[in-house]
């Protein structure tokens, strides 16, 4: 486990995903890199019902899984203040979210997933994932990872230069925005700024840059106004226990 | 040609003689009963003159009877050296010239490597070394316990390094070195010798049960195999104190592997490494690939 990065992939006018995707593994196969099965990441959120009427967003939870943990179930709370609280769990975890749908309901319109090819090129892992949500297609992510870097500020400047190698795209000098530096809360109730690229990175790490991304995507169509509340009765919901690392991983939904 | 046979023959025979004449002029008399002895000595050379004088003549008699032969002797192929005596048609020149240069170059390599095996410095057997130096004490091999931790704490090391010495062998050390967030190394030391070296990943376990287990990431078994040829280009029996800081300074320099690009080309990455190597006097980082060119 190392550093992990999460670049959007621009999209260029009138050339389909799969088509760059295709591009994109040549590109790396010919660089040297060797084809390692494929990868996914789903999310599914959960909102807090029911939800409260002064005007301020409900409580989300955002259940992900990850194909490179695949004994694991990610979850974070979002508490629509902008804090967070993250949780790794045993994959169990997918049930006691059903017990509680008295509390927190799915909104099965959002769930959104990144699958694709996993190369490996030397320490690096390379994944290409196409983002689909609802079947539908949104956009290319790259996740680059350098297994053998546990802080981001060492390594950023080798896992810059690759990704601009084979990506084709500049890749601005900054640290991406998850590792920016950020004001936050010291126990004892002062503000402090914070340089997340030194930190020891974790799992979790990928995980919470996969939600942002998702989160961005999601707001791109919530601009066309085609999300509205989940409201009804919930169907049931029956989540595999045990992802499986490949393409089988994550989500399977049986409607009763 | 019987008479030449013969003739070649009582040759051959007064050659002996006079060989034997002359060996037993040199062997001399045994030195005991002078005169005795001498009289017998004279008496046997009188014996050899006398038989060489009579060979003499038989050779004399039969060279006189030999008559001029009719015809050439038959001698085989070496009957042609004497016909072709013009070098450019024996072609003989430019093989001579070949062997010559074969020769000279052979003579050439073979100086170069006896220079360069005499210099080496690879070589670790303290034997090799105390041969150059009058015997110094076996400092290096049998140390009380406590100089190494001294050693170690004497290296004025920096903030992000940190140390942990044990000794899973009896009297000799193993220190585990922790660079920053970057790497591990296992350091297993003969008294004060470096024995092995064993670098791995921050994130990998390295404890004192598994010293052997190679690392799991491409760029740290690079590393090691660096570290390796460091170890034996640092080695010195006969200051092994100073061998020991001079390492540990080198691997010190690899605090910065990751954030450093090639000092030749000035790339991070090449073949998915790092610049994994760094120079043993100046430290600065290079890729295996740029080092040599």
């Amino acid at each position: 486990m190392g550093v992990t990065v999460l670049q959007p992939y621009p999209m260029p006018e009138g050339k389909s995903g799969a088509h760059i995707i295709d591009y994109l593994g040549k590109r790396l196969l010919s660089l040297g890199a060797t084809h390692a099965g494929q990868f996914l990441v789903d999310c599914e959120t959960f909102i807090s019902t029911p939800q409260p009427h002064n005007g301020t967003p409900g409580r989300a939870v955002h259940v992900l899984h990850n194909s490179e943990y695949p004994a694991s179930t990610f979850s974070i709370i979002d508490s629509g203040t902008g804090k967070q609280v993250s949780l790794v769990a045993d994959s169990i975890f997918d049930l006691l979210m059903l017990k509680m749908t008295n509390t927190f309901t799915s909104k099965k319109q959002t769930k959104i997933e990144s699958r694709g090819a996993r190369f490996e090129y030397g320490d690096f892992v390379i994944k290409l994932g196409s983002v689909t949500m609802m079947e539908h297609f949104k956009g290319i992510l790259i996740e680059i990872e350098y297994k053998s870097c546990m802080i981001l500020a060492y390594c950023w400047e080798m896992i810059r230069e690759m990704l601009q190698g084979f990506l084709n795209i500049n890749v601005g000098k900054d640290f991406p925005t998850y590792f920016a530096t950020q004001t936050i809360m010291t126990a004892m109730g002062q503000q402090q700024l914070h340089a997340k690229h030194n930190d020891l990175y974790e799992p979790t790490d990928t995980v919470k840059q996969y939600l942002e991304q998702f989160t961005n995507y999601r707001k791109h169509v919530s601009m066309h106004g085609s999300l509205s509340g989940t409201s009804g009765i919930q169907q049931p919901v029956h989540m595999s226990s045990s992802p499986v690392m490949g393409a089988a991983g994550g989500l399977v939904l049986i409607r009763s | 040609m019987d008479k030449l046979n013969c003739t070649l023959t009582a040759v051959k025979n007064l050659r002996s003689n006079v060989r034997q004449c002359f060996e037993h002029l040199a062997d001399g008399t045994d030195g005991e009963g002078v005169e005795e002895s001498r009289n017998k000595f004279v008496h046997d050379f009188q014996e050899k003159f006398g038989a060489i004088n009579s060979q003499l003549r038989e050779v004399e008699q039969l060279i006189n009877g030999l008559q001029v032969p009719p015809t050439a002797y038959s001698l085989g192929n070496t009957a042609y050296l004497a016909q072709e005596t013009s070098q450019d048609r024996q072609a003989l020149y430019p093989q001579l010239v070949n062997s010559y240069k074969w020769i000279d170059k052979v003579h050439d390599h073979s100086f170069l490597a006896f220079n360069n095996l005499n210099q080496n410095t690879l070589r670790r057997s303290y034997n090799y070394c105390s041969q150059k130096r009058p015997r110094l004490p076996f400092s290096s091999f049998n140390n009380d316990p406590d100089h190494i931790d001294k050693l170690l704490s004497e290296i004025n090391t920096p903030p992000h390094t940190s140390y942990r010495v044990f000794r899973p062998f009896g009297s000799n050390a193993v220190a585990i070195v922790t660079i920053s967030n970057v790497l591990k190394a296992a350091i297993v030391f003969k008294g004060v010798l470096i024995e092995w070296v064993t670098v791995k990943g921050y994130d990998e376990p390295l404890e004192q049960d598994d010293l052997w287990a190679e690392s799991r990431y491409e760029v740290f078994r690079k590393v090691q195999e660096h570290a390796h040829s460091a170890m034996l280009h640092f080695f010195s029996p006969t200051l092994p104190d100073l061998a020991v800081k001079s390492y540990v300074t080198w691997l010190n320099s690899h605090i910065k592997l990751f954030l450093e690009p090639c000092k030749r080309c000035s790339k991070y990455i090449a073949n998915g490494l790092p610049p994994t190597w760094r120079d043993l006097r100046t430290l600065e980082p290079f890729h295996e690939e740029c080092r040599n060119c």
